[in-house]
Order: structure tokens, then C-alpha cells, then sequence
């Protein structure tokens, strides 16, 4: 007979620390983050992987953590927003957003954040046209996205 | 007034950082969804699934009985009162009482330990419905014959009209006759949706003890919210609290009381305990207000020498099925009708129609982009007509100061012409209009907006608080919501200019009801000009308590007393300049309120005459496009805005304001309409819901213009809602321009282009010989018996014959440890596979998946190969895409499938989706992903929707039962290398030609036990050249069609061909006769276009998507040429 509980050792880590997922392998990594952990600054904006407010890195890729389960995060190091600082210390990307108005609501922003700390660690020096075709997943409602571009620009120039 | 801009210690005309930005940047900002109250519940509600129905009965007592459950409530239980909203129009309770009058209405609600549990509930509600005749559109709803949809108060006394109007003003019947010349024509925009980032959600408290109801709601505006929640469920106004939470975008959409806000209050009140209702996207595009859809018929009388004596503007509106602000949303209308230009008279009639759907309601420049788009359409004919150059004329007729319009605005600050003038230059118009290049247009556009110009009597004042914190630091308190504005910062900047402080000195508490003085609320455009200048008295109004609190202190006059750089100076006193820590220390927390009225006359209720706001907004945007004549996809090359502002505050904040404002009229423009079937909407999601993304924005330069209003704060005007009023008109006109038809029905979607550019330059359709297959005619003649035959009846008896509902319990989920594991787990019962998961958990929310079991393959390492098998390239099925994408190996063998992969979604999901996911991915059709019980939902008993209804997106060939196509850009791609797949099942593995992969409905050949192990493509594949072509709405969309080609090329001769057919058939379609056409070919540019136009022999085109026959033979012809320039010659 196939088993039909979930196996124990759940365990993944999140912005550095391990983290215990057991009974909650079917659950949405976003749930898991924000009603387990406490880690609202993960959004959810669609539930359905179409808007990218709710990205996270998993292993370094960007990814919508509304439809990955926090059980398919086996062995992967987790990093959401509240990662990104160090000992309070902002990274550039935090740093020219808040700089170049590139956030309004804000309720996209960890997510922008999010995909654009994976474009820079795969690509340093994106040109504009490569800005824009890796940030297509995350909507914003609010900007019209060119202040968006531009600190993503600035934080490359001065990252 | 430049010696403000930029200097150290000013704040206006600063890049001043909003406030909350690095709460924003770090995650920490608190939003509706992440307030934790003690022991608080969720809530869901249950909807309407029909667009009209009598509730007969509602039995709420299993789901009352289920454990976890805390309560259940219908109408019934709340006291009966409707929403205030405008009390003459009042026509809704907050939970629908005897009758549902739209698909997605609120019937009932439920507040439960969890949210599982609350969804459970739902499902033991039982309804009896009994369904009544719908209409959907006004002309249907007007017929005399046409239910009664909403009783209502009904003020005009006429079936199903909520407000009618017709007016003239200004002699417009003796203007008319003395024109030269008029123009006239007939408009149509369909419904939009704001799509806020944050869905609208509240978490709503009540302390039975002292019977105080507390929010915290995703809202512009609190006001209204405790106005509304006080009303609804009868408590006193004063013990409902609204309290501060950050706010997920807005856009007029959250500029009144929201449905959940009234049900988690009256939820709260029935428990005692706090719950939290947070719409999903789904609920939100099924529930929330619509701008609304319009008919338009405009005409401007002209004289000879271009005077616009006379504009007549007749509007009939989809009210949907309650009226909300529907009467703001007419007379904001009609405002802008006669305003815009020197008009001297004008006429203005309208409707506001009830219909089965849900409500419209406010959003972002009420109605003012369409109805400009409609009078800016006319302004280019009326230029020509008179032979002048279309920005010449537009500044001839520009209002200007001292103006005063029909309707009796009186124009004060005003750049119009200045505006126009930039957009010319900055566009380089001049040399652009006299060097035409074909398919490129230039537009440009003009715009009035009143800087605050609210009916709401109380939008027209506000008060703002200032006080002194312990630390010395000010806080500023204002009952509007910043919903993402940066409007925070600027009642900062506002106060810290008056005060001469910094800015950041002072934080600010908005949303309280408690703490702040009265204010409407962000809407209306009104905060910067109204609660701005508030702000400004406030603190005015401060330094005055300051001066006098410390001059009694220390016995000198106030006028000795002065406030520089955050210090306070004590004038004769020799005293070290004291902090204002220490002025809290001595004279408390001293604090002032600031108050400003509009002074403006209010307009006669009847008429609608008046002057409406103390100062009106001017701009101006030109744009030039390019419309690609094969696909009718337009490309924005450059956008221009010129904005009189009066004055900008905050720079930053200001440009971000405008380009989002363009942003969202550019969606507007060329995507974004609402679709219904049957009343239900079928655009829920941001795929089928098509806003702007990165890819789409062109370039937008920006150019302030100041006026120095005379009555705004430091002479600023309103800024930000305005900024989308002149954008739809702009694109418009510049495609009409490029295309040489005028577009008068909006969107301007591909489609639509492309058949105005076929019907100008009179294109023959491309032959398609659809009896050419003769299963076509047994299609077509089942196709031509739907409308009055198979469709009713299939429609009304099929869900009966069809088994009962899904149920969807919370599944089982298994993480599988290696393939023979997988397969034993696969055996149980209503399992599902989970690989990337990018189709599953969507399909699970949507209810197309009801799975007992998830089998989690993710991590199965037999799936994650990519290697040389025998000659062949072998890829595993759990190879995510970016991985096979960035395989240099994969990519020098074959570099179609790197092409393939960049042009799919999005890369997030190329993080999480596999090679098998997509090739197994469910149908994307937006009947089957919202539950319409079709064919493909509810079985063979069940009518395909897609025949009768919006088919844009369907299948042109190959599809019988079903319509939709087959989505996964991977599937034609591995066809055209003749791909095969391997399959591992119970048996033991089989290898599948990917011919025959999908089944004539496109699902795949596979049996529920079995896995999609791998994908080899043969060396002679390998060996050849190929090449993928895809159109979509934008980067990363699903297809609209694409093609896949692979060409064998022997010294420069055909040697063997593949093309196949993606997103237009219900599997991937090969085109063998254009296939055969090529081979033994010499291969040219007119043997590909040849063969080009065969791949489109058999299509049976559905009523709407005939466009996609263009597609596929342009990119056909595309990838053809592609492939062969990569071929050895």
C-alpha cells in the first residue's frame, strides 16, 4: 500500500535558519511563511503564479511561493524579503528603491525585490532590455515600472 | 516661485522619500492580510452562481453544526438596512435579501477557526434558488419586455433606469444651427477593473464588552467605511474605529465601503471576536466595482473658423445591478463632456441602465479617458476637416485662463497651451507629421480634471491635526488613506514648508478615526488640494500654539519666538535654542488642527451648473505607435506627458504618479476589458485579465508644468488621478492615425486592428478550404444547429445528466523518493502528480483538480536527465525550463529550444515549471478555468461555450467537441523534432511518437498511473534546422498562436519539413500539405510564403478568432525564414 502520511524530516531553511515543515508539506510555501513563521512581508497577489507578488528565492531562483509547497523545499535554502538586510544594514537594491521612488503601495515591492536580487546575482551589469524581460512576472499596479528599472540600474552601477 | 525648488532645508519641491518606504523594502509595513488579532477567526461568503434568481430558502444549519464553526449569517440576521451610498439611489444590503442580481453576489457568510473550515461551511449551505430571465446589456435591459432587475427607489420611475439626464447648456439649439460643419460618431468602451496589487480584505473586531467595532480595511477612504458599517448594522457612529494599515494600491476602487467590510463587521459583531475576510483575486474580479462600460454618441458643432460652438454628448451606462456611486460616476461624466477646449455650448444626455452583472463603480479618472478619447477623436477630424495641423488647432482651441465653460467652471490657473506646446516639441511633431513613415501614427491628446471636484459635500472640506510627540518629533494626524499615493509624505512636506523644519521630522497616523479630525478621504483627487491645504493651516495653526504656549512660559511675546531647523529660537532670552523634546517636557504635547474649505460655489443639484472646484488640472500626451500589419500588435515607440501641476511638491512621488497614471491607460487602451459569459465573469486572473507589465511600457518622458495656482497649497494642483485622463486618446488617435481607420470601439486589441487594416487596404482572406477535411463539415453543421438548437438545450439539461459536484477536501500529499515509488503512489485513488506545480495548485483553486493525493515528483532524480541516449538527446520531464534553457549543450544542438523556453511565461515560473508540466498542462480556456459547466468541466452532456460566446483565444483548427487549444509552446516545438515520449507506467515503460502524444481532445494519451518520464529527440532532428515563431498578447503570455519549424536543407534544397501548429488547435497541429509543399524545394522567401498559406488549410475559424488565421501565416512564414538562415546551404 502507497503511505499516505506525510514523511517527517520537512526540513528546508528560511533566510539561514532551518525550519521544521513537518505537517505542512501540502501547504503553499506562502502560507507556511507567513501564517508559521510570521514572515508577512511575503504578498500574496493572485494566489496563482501570474503576479509575482509573492516571490521568494529558492536556492537563489525566483520563484512564487504560492504554488510551490513548502514540501517541495526539501534541502533548499529559502530567502525572503526579510532576509535581504544584514544586521540592519540595507542592501543596495532596498537602497534604490526606496531612493529612485520605485515603490508606491509597496505590496509588490518584496516581490520586485526579490526577482531583481536574482537578476543581479545572475547578471551584475543587465542592460535595460534585459532588465525588462526578466522583471515580466512581477506586476506593479502603481509605478508604470520606469522608477522601478532605474533603481535596479542604479543598484547595479553602485552595488 | 523657483527660489522653493530644491534648496536645503525647503521641502517642497523635494525628492522627499516616502515615509513608509523602508518598512516597505524591508517586508515590515503591515497590510489588511498580515493584521494578527487575538483569537480571531476567518471568514468567507458564499456567492451567487446565478446572474438572476428568487432565494427561496437558505438552510445554514450544517453548516452551523460543523465543529470550528462560530457563525453563520444571511441578510436575514442583519437589520434590513441598505448602504447609504447616495441615499437617493440607496438600492443594497450588505447581504442579499430575497433576491440575487448578479453572478457573484453575496448571500451569506461564515466566520470559522480556520479558513479551511470556513470553506467547508460554505459548502453545507443549502440554497433554493429559483432562477429568473437576466439581461446583460442596457439596450436589452430598456427593451419594454425586459425583467425588472432592481425594484430600488427607482427616482426616475422608469423600469430598470437608475438616473436619467438631458440637459442643454448654453444655447446649444441656436449654436447647432449656426455650425459650419459637424462631426459625429459613436464610441464604446467596455468595463475595466482597478486590480489593486492588494485585493480587498478587512480584519473587523468587536469587544462585546464595551461594544466598540474596530477595522483594519484595505480602503481609501474610513470615512465612508464607518459612515457606511454604522448605518448597515445600526451602531453609533463613534464606536466604530477604523485604525491605520498600509493599503495595497487603490485607484478609486477602495473609494467607498467594500462588501467584506460590512460582512466581517457584522461577522465580528455576531461572535464577539475579531475576523478576517480577505477576498482571493477570483472573488475580487467576480465582486469588485467595475468602471463602467459606455456607449457614447458625441457630436461638435463647428464654425468656419474652427470655433466648437456647439458639443452634444449622449451616454447610455452599464450600471450593473446596484446603483453605488453611480450618480457621482454620471455627474463626474457629464463634467467633462463640455469642459475640455473652448466649447461655447453644449448638450449632455445620459442613462445609467441596470443590468445583471456586478456593480460598477469608481475608478481612476471617472469615465474622463473614455469620454476624452471620444471628444479627442473628433478633435483630429475637426482639425483636418479645417486643413490645420492637429496640435496647431488643439492650442487655438485651448481653455485658458478666465474661461468659463457651459457648465460653468471658471477656469483660473491653466497651461493647457504650454502643455501642448511641450508635447509638440518633446515629440518632435513638427518634422515627424511631414515625414510619414507607413504603420506609424502620432497621436496626442489633451485633459481637464477639477483639483478636488467632489458632489460629496464633505469632500470639499478638511481638517488635519499637528502636535508634538515626547521626542520632539511632530505627528500629523489625517483620516485619508494613503493607498500607495506618497500623499503621507506630502501632507509632511506641506507642514515642514509652513513650519521651515524638515520633513522628515514629522511622521504621520492616517486612517484613524479616532485620532484625526474629520476628512472624506483620498478620492476625488482631493488630498494634495484640500487635506493639503488643511495641512498647511495646521501647521500654521501650530506655530501659533507653539509661540503663545512658550511664551507664557517664559514670559516674552510670541512674536520673539521662532521655529528654525527643528530647534526653537527664544528671541531676547540669551537661552540655548531649545529642542522640541524639551518644548513637549514643558508645555505638554501641544497640538493644533488645521481646516480648509474649498471656495468654490457648490453646483445646483438639478442642473449640474456650477463652478465644481477652486482650481482645474491641464496636460497634454502624444505618443507615436507602430502597428504591425500582420498581427495588428501595436508598439508605443515614445510617450510624452506634459502636466500642468501648479506646482510640484515632491518630484519623485509626482513622476511616479503620472507614469502610473499612463501605465494604467495604456492598459486601458490596448488590453483591458472585463469578459462575461452569461453575466459570470471569465477574466478573473492576470493572465486572462491582461494589465501592463515591464514589457509593455514604452519610454514616457515627463515634463512639470507650474502654474502657480492661487489658491492650492504653495500652488500646487492635483496631480495623480488625472495623469491616465488623455492617455486612451492619445494611443487611439495615433493608431487611428497609423492605420488611417478610426478606432472607435476600445480596447484597440490586435485583433481588431488587423481587421480594420484588412477591411481599409480590402485584403482578400487567405483561403483556408475548410471542407478540405471532411470531419469539418459534420463541425460546422453541428456549429450553425448551436444558437437555436444544441446549445439551449445542452445548456439547460446537460449539468443535470452530468455527475454531482467535485468535492474538494484537503488532499493527501506524499513527497515521492525515487520513480518505482512515484508509480506505487500514483495507484491510490484520485492521485495527482506535482511536479513545478505551476499547473496543479492553480488548477486545485480553480476546481479542476480535485485530487485525493499529491504525488510530489519534484525532486525525482530519474527525471532530471539531460544527456545523449543512442544518438538521441535524451531531457528528463522534471527538467525545469530555465535549466534546459541554460544548457549550452542543449542550446549549440538545439537552439530552438532555448528560443522556445525565453518566449514562455514568466521567470518565476521557468524557476518552477518542468518539461512535462507544460507538455501536460490542462487546457487555459476561460470558460473551463471558471467553472462555466461546459464540455470540458462537466462532460459530454454539456455544451461547448466557446462556439456561441467570446472565442477570441480558441481553436481555428482540429477541435470538434471542444474548442480550446492546446496551450504548452513546448508541445508544437518537440512534434516538429519528432519528439517521443517515454512513458514509465505499472507495465513497465512504452515510448510515444509525440504525434500522438495528445488525444484528439489534447489531452494527453496517458493513463492516470502512468508518468511522463522523459523526452528523446532524434539525432536527424538535431541535424536539421529549426526555428519557433509566437505571438501573444504580451512576452510570456500563453500563445495566440505560434509555430514551430524544422527544416532538413540540402544544398539549398528541401530536403524534409516540419511545421506544427501551437495555441490554434487542440493539440499541436502539423501542417502536412504545407509540409509536402516545401520538399525537393529550392527554399526562397516565395516558396515560404507559399507554403505559409497552406498551414492554414482546414481551419474552421469560431466566430471571432479569424485573426488567428492571419497569425499562423505570418509567423509561419517567420519561422520558415528563420529556420532556413540557420540551415547549411
Amino acid at each position: 500500500m502507497p503511505e499516505l502520511e506525510s514523511a517527517p524530516d520537512g526540513d528546508f531553511s528560511v533566510n539561514g535558519n532551518p525550519v521544521d515543515a513537518t505537517g505542512h508539506d501540502g501547504r503553499p510555501l506562502v502560507e507556511f511563511l507567513r501564517d508559521v513563521l510570521n514572515l508577512t512581508g511575503t504578498k500574496i497577489g493572485c494566489g496563482n503564479g501570474e503576479c509575482g507578488a509573492c516571490t521568494v528565492l529558492v536556492d537563489g531562483a525566483a520563484m512564487c511561493s504560492c504554488i510551490v509547497t513548502a514540501g517541495s523545499m526539501r534541502g533548499s535554502d529559502v530567502m525572503t524579503v526579510e532576509g535581504l538586510a544584514s544586521d540592519g544594514r540595507l542592501t543596495a537594491l532596498q537602497e534604490s528603491f526606496m531612493r529612485n521612488g520605485a515603490l508606491q503601495c509597496g505590496f509588490c515591492t518584496p516581490g520586485m525585490l526579490m526577482s531583481a536580487t536574482e537578476l543581479l546575482l545572475r547578471n551584475p551589469n543587465p542592460t535595460r532590455q534585459e532588465i525588462v524581460h526578466f522583471m515580466n512576472g512581477n506586476v506593479c499596479r502603481c509605478t508604470g515600472y520606469a522608477q522601478i528599472v532605474e533603481a535596479i540600474e542604479e543598484a547595479a552601477r553602485h552595488g | 516661485m523657483d527660489d522653493l525648488v530644491d534648496k536645503p532645508g525647503r521641502s517642497v519641491g523635494r525628492s522627499v522619500r516616502q515615509i513608509e518606504a523602508p518598512r516597505k523594502v524591508q517586508g515590515l509595513e503591515i497590510y489588511t492580510p498580515d493584521v494578527k488579532r487575538p483569537g480571531m477567526l476567518h471568514g468567507a461568503i458564499l456567492r451567487s452562481p446565478h446572474a438572476h434568481a428568487e432565494i427561496r430558502s437558505i438552510d445554514v444549519s450544517a453548516a452551523a453544526a460543523l465543529p470550528g464553526v462560530h457563525a453563520v449569517i444571511t441578510g436575514m440576521d442583519l437589520p434590513g438596512v441598505m448602504y447609504v451610498h447616495m441615499s437617493k439611489w440607496s438600492d443594497r444590503y450588505p447581504l442579499a435579501r430575497k433576491k440575487v442580481r448578479f453572478f457573484g453576489e453575496e448571500i451569506a457568510a461564515v466566520a470559522a477557526d480556520t479558513p479551511q473550515i470556513a470553506a467547508e461551511a460554505l459548502r453545507h449551505i443549502k440554497v433554493d434558488y429559483a432562477v429568473l430571465p437576466a439581461v446583460f446589456e442596457p439596450k436589452d435591459a430598456l427593451r419594454p419586455g425586459a425583467p425588472l432587475i432592481n425594484e430600488g427607489p427607482n427616482p426616475t420611475g422608469i423600469k430598470n433606469v437608475a438616473i436619467e439626464f438631458n440637459r442643454n447648456f448654453a444655447d446649444f439649439e441656436e449654436k447647432l444651427a449656426q455650425a459650419a460643419f459637424v462631426i459625429e460618431g459613436d464610441y464604446s468602451n467596455l468595463s475595466a477593473t482597478p486590480m489593486c496589487m492588494e485585493t480587498n480584505g478587512t480584519v473587523a473586531e468587536y469587544d462585546p464588552q464595551s461594544c466598540d467595532l474596530t477595522l483594519w480595511t484595505s480602503t481609501q477612504a474610513p470615512f465612508f467605511i464607518r459612515k457606511e458599517i454604522a448605518h448597515v448594522l445600526q451602531l453609533p457612529p463613534e464606536k466604530v474605529h477604523v485604525r491605520p494599515v498600509a493599503v495595497g494600491g487603490g485607484f478609486g476602487g477602495k473609494s467607498k465601503i467594500c462588501e467584506q467590510e460590512a460582512i466581517a463587521s457584522a461577522l465580528a459583531c455576531k461572535t464577539g471576536r475579531a475576523v478576517r475576510l480577505v477576498l482571493s483575486r477570483y472573488e475580487d474580479m467576480i465582486s469588485g466595482k467595475i468602471d463602467y462600460a459606455k456607449t457614447m454618441r458625441v457630436r461638435h458643432a463647428v464654425d468656419k473658423e474652427g470655433n466648437i460652438l456647439a458639443r452634444s454628448t449622449s451616454i447610455l451606462f452599464d450600471n450593473g445591478a446596484y446603483t453605488a456611486f453611480g450618480a457621482v460616476y454620471v455627474a463626474a461624466a457629464r463634467q467633462r463632456t463640455n469642459s475640455l477646449y473652448r466649447v461655447q455650448s453644449a448638450h449632455y444626455d445620459c442613462k445609467l441602465v441596470y443590468t445583471n452583472k456586478l456593480p460598477g463603480g469608481q475608478y481612476r479618472g471617472m469615465g474622463a479617458p473614455h469620454i476624452i478619447w471620444a471628444i479627442e477623436d473628433q478633435i483630429d477630424l475637426i482639425a483636418d476637416r479645417l486643413g490645420r495641423d492637429r496640435i496647431d488647432y488643439r492650442i487655438q482651441i485651448a481653455n485658458r485662463p478666465g474661461d468659463v465653460t457651459p457648465l460653468g467652471w471658471e477656469v483660473t490657473s491653466c497651461e493647457l497651451a504650454q502643455c501642448l506646446e511641450t508635447v509638440r516639441d518633446r515629440l518632435d511633431w513638427t518634422a515627424k507629421r511631414q515625414d510619414r513613415k507607413p504603420l506609424r501614427g502620432l497621436g496626442v491628446a489633451s485633459m481637464i480634471h477639477p483639483s478636488a471636484g467632489v458632489l460629496y459635500e464633505e469632500g470639499n472640506y478638511a481638517n488635519v491635526s499637528l502636535e508634538i510627540q515626547e521626542d520632539g518629533r511632530l505627528l500629523l494626524g489625517t483620516m485619508t488613506a494613503d493607498a500607495g499615493t506618497g500623499q503621507n509624505t506630502i501632507l509632511a512636506q506641506l507642514c515642514a514648508e509652513e513650519l521651515g523644519i524638515e520633513p522628515e521630522l514629522i511622521d504621520v497616523r492616517h486612517m484613524d478615526t479616532d485620532f484625526a479630525p474629520i476628512d472624506l478621504g483620498s478620492a476625488a483627487s482631493r488630498v494634495t488640494f484640500v487635506s493639503g491645504n488643511a495641512a498647511r493651516k495646521a501647521a500654521e495653526n501650530f506655530r501659533l500654539a507653539l509661540h503663545n504656549g512658550l511664551a507664557a512660559l517664559k514670559g516674552i511675546e510670541p512674536t520673539d519666538i521662532s521655529l528654525e531647523g527643528g530647534m526653537v529660537k527664544l528671541g531676547r532670552l540669551n537661552e540655548k535654542p531649545m529642542h522640541l523634546a524639551e518644548v513637549f517636557k514643558a508645555c505638554g504635547n501641544l497640538r493644533a488642527e488645521g481646516y480648509f474649505r474649498t471656495p468654490a460655489t457648490r453646483p445646483d443639484a438639478d442642473t449640474g451648473y456650477g463652478n465644481y472646484a477652486a482650481a482645474y488640472c491641464f496636460g497634454a500626451q502624444g505618443c507615436e505607435v507602430e502597428v504591425d500589419p500582420n498581427t495588428g500588435k501595436v508598439k508605443i515607440l515614445n510617450f510624452v506627458a506634459a502636466q500642468d501641476v501648479g506646482r510640484p511638491i515632491n518630484p519623485n512621488a509626482l513622476r511616479g504618479q503620472i507614469v502610473g497614471g499612463i501605465m494604467q491607460g495604456v492598459g486601458l487602451a490596448l488590453f483591458e476589458e472585463m469578459v462575461f459569459e452569461d453575466g459570470r465573469p471569465v477574466t478573473t486572473s492576470y493572465l486572462d485579465y491582461k494589465v501592463p507589465r515591464f514589457d509593455d511600457m514604452p519610454p514616457i518622458e515627463f515634463v512639470p508644468i507650474s502654474s502657480n495656482d492661487p489658491i492650492g497649497p504653495f500652488g500646487a494642483k492635483a496631480a495623480g488621478e488625472p495623469s491616465i485622463n488623455a492617455t486612451i486618446a492619445a494611443i487611439g488617435n495615433a493608431i487611428s492615425d497609423a492605420v488611417g481607420v478610426r478606432m472607435r470601439d476600445m480596447p484597440f486589441t490586435p485583433e481588431k486592428i488587423l481587421a480594420a487594416l484588412r477591411e481599409k487596404e480590402k485584403r482578400a482572406r487567405i483561403a483556408t478550404r475548410p471542407y478540405s477535411r471532411p470531419k469539418n463539415l459534420h463541425v460546422d453543421a453541428v456549429r450553425r444547429l448551436y444558437p437555436g438548437l444544441v446549445f439551449p438545450l445542452m445548456k439547460k439539461y446537460g449539468p443535470r445528466l452530468a455527475g454531482p459536484e467535485k468535492s474538494a477536501p484537503v488532499p493527501q500529499y506524499s513527497i515521492a523518493s525515487d520513480l518505482t515509488h512515484a508509480l506505487e503512489l500514483l495507484r491510490t485513488d484520485g492521485a495527482k502528480l506535482r511536479a513545478g506545480g505551476t499547473d496543479l495548485h492553480v488548477g486545485m483553486k480553480q476546481g479542476i483538480y480535485a485530487p485525493a493525493l499529491v504525488v510530489d515528483i519534484s525532486r525525482l532524480p530519474e527525471l532530471q536527465t539531460i544527456g545523449e541516449v543512442e544518438g538521441s538527446l535524451r531531457i528528463g520531464a522534471g527538467v525545469k525550463l530555465n535549466r534546459l534553457a541554460a544548457d549550452d549543450e542543449v542550446a549549440r544542438r538545439l537552439p530552438i529550444l532555448r528560443q522556445a523556453i525565453s518566449l514562455i511565461a514568466t521567470n518565476q515560473v521557468r524557476n518552477m515549471a518542468t518539461v512535462g508540466g507544460d507538455l501536460c498542462q490542462q487546457k487555459r480556456c476561460w470558460f473551463f478555468r471558471n467553472g462555466v459547466p461546459c464540455y470540458k468541466n462537466k462532460g459530454a452532456s454539456c455544451p461547448c461555450f466557446a462556439v456561441l460566446g467570446d472565442n477570441r483565444h480558441h481553436s481555428i483548427i482540429g477541435a470538434e467537441r471542444c474548442n480550446a487549444p492546446c496551450p504548452a509552446c513546448l508541445a508544437p516545438v518537440l512534434t516538429a523534432l519528432d519528439a517521443v515520449a517515454i512513458i514509465a507506467g505499472p507495465n513497465g515503460a512504452r515510448h510515444v511518437s509525440m504525434n500522438e502524444f495528445y488525444k484528439w481532445s489534447g489531452e494527453p494519451a496517458m493513463s492516470s498511473g502512468e508518468i511522463l518520464v522523459a523526452i528523446d529527440i532524434p539525432q536527424a532532428a538535431q541535424k536539421r534546422s529549426s526555428s519557433f515563431a509566437k505571438f501573444a498578447m504580451s512576452k510570456g503570455h500563453f500563445a495566440e498562436a505560434s509555430v514551430a519549424v524544422s527544416l532538413g536543407v540540402e544544398n539549398g534544397v528541401i530536403s524534409a519539413a516540419r511545421i506544427a501548429l501551437g495555441a490554434v488547435s487542440p493539440f499541436p497541429e502539423r501542417a502536412k500539405e504545407a509540409e509536402a509543399s516545401l520538399v525537393g524545394r529550392q527554399a526562397s522567401a516565395e516558396v515560404f510564403a507559399e507554403a505559409a498559406r497552406k498551414t492554414v488549410i482546414g481551419a474552421l475559424p469560431l466566430s471571432r478568432n479569424d485573426h488567428k488565421i492571419d497569425l499562423v501565416v505570418a509567423l509561419s512564414e517567420q519561422a520558415l525564414e528563420a529556420a532556413s538562415r540557420f540551415a547549411p546551404h
